[in-house]
């Protein structure tokens, strides 16, 4: 599964095919012991993930992300095809620059490096008030810091009260309290708007 | 014509101290949050409430002496003194607690920022002219009814748009109508096709996602359109083996029951066959299928979702879960 | 005894981007890449904030450090975390609903760090129902 569009074909072909399924249970129904991970489980609450990580890209050198955590601690992160890279919207590995802030997580390996399953680039998700709303931007007041959140048109969308997210943005009301998922611009106050969820009245 | 603008500057201070205790002096949650606020940091956080009040209870005094005859020089003394006070404080709140509260005048949360300081600055100013005022503001608002009410409603207007705890009054309502009338986002209902967002919405809501939810380790891969369909690709893993998890989401309609799902091994390029659940051995895929610190790190899994064991199993011997708001939550 | 409702994720630690000014949290030691999380009746002043009283919610008191188990009830993964920090505000959406199927959660209850959060669900999900015990 080599040539992109070859792989876009049998990927289609296999969900839209006789392979995909709508099933609730068919591909089983897995109850792995609660009792087997419960150790793990309890015993790295509060502490620091050993397969995340954060901070800001210092390099790109080849699939090799090289990253400098808020605590500076220094991070090697692997990408591959399987590694899912999320800036805004799915994207791929040349779209991510040095400066780029991110979280990742992954599955650390023997040499320290992490082989990454997720990466999200720039990623924020804000409780802010909406001050202004202009032609494709939003003015937010997050923690008393001003925001300026841009509206992407095709790309950003809404939901309200928790219903399924939709592209009409024309909901939204000065004064209200909203949290927007977007993508930071770096060294500025500025974000591209993924998504905004906010009541509808 | 100096003696007259003095006169009447201790209606607008007194106006302000007197609003200002009914914030500081309201029911216990009705006032403005302490904690955290550079008040808790100069006196404690168990004395920054009391301190508050007390402060409150200072500005009522001296606000309500502002307002009542007789005029007294040492009540604009005392109003200077606060005002140099507050702007003081505004001072070392900014340096010490940058991102706290004023809760100078209202309960809605707003940080020091310039316009604190200039309703600072304009109050103290007034306070300073009004300590030569010899007759009060009600004899000089008779004198001079139209330019006296002006004058006042232009400082009142001052102090309001400086106070960034009164937005509500009147920024935020001129922003609205301003919306009202331009429609910045309308276009937004225009655009042709759903956004990404909605697709994965769907996703998530469907029966396909839940029954490979725990077999998947990232984010969306990529994704593309295919006639009526979108396609969003997840990575995977099942059977100890790196697969690709395909989902076929209704483009233009809104129909999480209609979502497809395929699991395809990476390797191979061949689907992958749904296990006979007869022959599921627990340990095996404990071990092969899950790996820590991955997107679906299963640490607890109690069946498919809607299993009644996992929405009203007792935990910690405590009873029933909880089942909407109101109920006592042990948390 | 369990609480339902709805989880979403923030960031602290004095990190890269609109993070850079919050700090280390309530507790002094909220870091995004740790697994941790924020609760809305941490101590008296944190409730005088979130007030989830005024959503219906009645939430325990937990102090710095407690732990709770969050699990996403969309795909039945669960994480570990410990108090770090107070909130979310929940009276800010009160009576917000989030889906998945037929299984819904009401009125934010908990708030997961970046770490904890990607283990029961992807970040670019904001918000989850969720199930939080002890």
């Amino acid at each position: 599964m080599t040539h992109p569009i070859d792989r876009r074909r049998l990927l289609t072909a296999a969900v839209l095919g006789g392979a995909g399924v709508v099933g609730a249970t068919a591909f089983g129904s897995l109850a792995p012991e609660a009792a087997f991970a419960a150790d793990d489980l309890t015993a790295q609450a509060g502490l620091a993930d050993p397969n995340f990580a954060e901070g800001r890209i210092t390099g790109i050198t080849g699939g090799v992300l090289a990253v400098t955590g808020s605590d500076n601690v220094l991070h090697r992160i692997r990408v591959t095809d399987a590694t899912s890279i999320w800036k805004l919207r799915p994207t791929t590995l040349d779209r991510v620059a040095v400066g780029d802030g991110l979280y990742a997580r992954g599955a650390r390996l023997g040499d320290g490096t992490l082989a990454a399953d997720a990466v999200w680039v720039n990623i924020v998700n804000l409780h802010a008030h909406i001050r202004a709303i202009g032609r494709n931007v939003l003015s937010l007041d997050h923690r008393g810091q001003p925001i300026v959140a841009h509206v992407v048109p095709g790309v950003t969308a809404a939901s309200y009260n928790g219903t399924p997210a939709v592209a009409d943005l024309s909901l939204l009301r000065v004064g209200r309290h909203v949290q927007v998922l977007g993508a930071w611009h770096p060294d500025s106050n500025e974000i591209d708007i993924a998504t905004v969820y906010a009541a509808a009245n | 014509m100096v003696l007259w603008v003095a006169a009447l500057q201790p209606l607008l201070i007194g106006a302000v101290l007197l609003y200002s205790s009914a914030v500081k002096l309201a029911p216990r949650r009705s006032r403005p949050p302490t904690s955290g606020t550079a008040l808790a940091r100069l006196v404690g956080e168990r004395r920054a409430a009391w301190a508050l009040r007390l402060l409150g209870v200072v500005e009522l005094t001296l606000g309500a002496a502002l307002v009542l005859p007789p005029v007294l020089p040492v009540e604009a003394v005392a109003a200077t003194a606060l005002m140099l006070g507050f702007l003081g404080y505004l001072g070392y709140a900014r340096a010490v607690v940058p991102d706290s509260s004023c809760g100078c005048m209202s309960t809605r949360r707003s940080p020091v920022t310039w316009r604190s300081f200039a309703r600072g600055g304009l109050l103290l100013g007034a306070a300073v002219l009004a300590v030569p005022a010899a007759t009060s503001w009600l004899d000089a608002v008779g004198t001079r009814p139209a330019a006296g009410t002006g004058l006042l409603l232009v400082e009142a207007a001052a102090v309001i748009a400086f106070s960034a705890e009164l937005d509500t009054w009147w920024l935020l309502p001129l922003r609205r109508l301003r919306v009202r009338l331009s429609h910045p986002l309308a276009r937004t209902s225009r655009l042709t096709g759903p956004p990404l967002d909605s697709s994965v919405d769907q996703v998530q809501h469907s029966a396909a996602y839940r029954s490979v939810a725990y077999l998947l380790r990232s984010d969306v891969v990529e994704h593309w359109d295919e006639d009526d369909w979108r396609i969003l690709v997840y990575s995977a893993r099942y059977g100890g083996r790196a697969t690709t998890a395909v989902f076929a989401v209704p483009r233009l309609r809104y129909e999480p029951q209609a979502v497809r799902v395929a699991l395809v091994d990476d390797q191979t390029g061949a689907p992958v066959d749904p296990p006979d659940p007869s022959k599921l051995d627990h340990n095996t895929l404990s071990n092969s299928t899950f790996h820590e610190g991955t997107l679906a790190d299963l640490t607890l899994r109690s069946g498919p979702l809607g299993d009644a064991s996992l929405n009203d199993a007792p935990l910690s011997g405590a009873g029933a879960g909880r089942t909407g708001p109101g109920a006592v939550n042990v948390g | 005894m369990a609480a339902y409702g709805e989880v979403s994720w923030f960031c602290c630690g004095s990190a890269w981007g609109p993070c850079g000014s919050t700090g280390h949290g309530a507790c002094g030691t909220c870091n995004s890449g740790s697994r941790q999380h924020a609760w809305p009746n941490a101590s008296d002043a944190c409730f005088s904030i979130t007030r989830p009283d005024r959503c219906g919610e009645s939430i325990t008191r937990r102090t710095c450090g407690f732990l709770h188990y969050t699990t996403n009830r969309c795909n039945g993964v669960r994480v570990a975390t410990r108090i770090a920090d107070c909130g979310p505000q929940t009276d800010l959406f009160c009576g917000e609903r989030v889906c998945c199927g037929s299984v819904c959660g009401t009125n934010r209850i908990i708030d997961l760090t970046p770490s904890a959060y990607s283990v029961i669900a992807s970040l670019s999900t904001g918000l989850r129902p969720a199930m939080v015990t002890v």
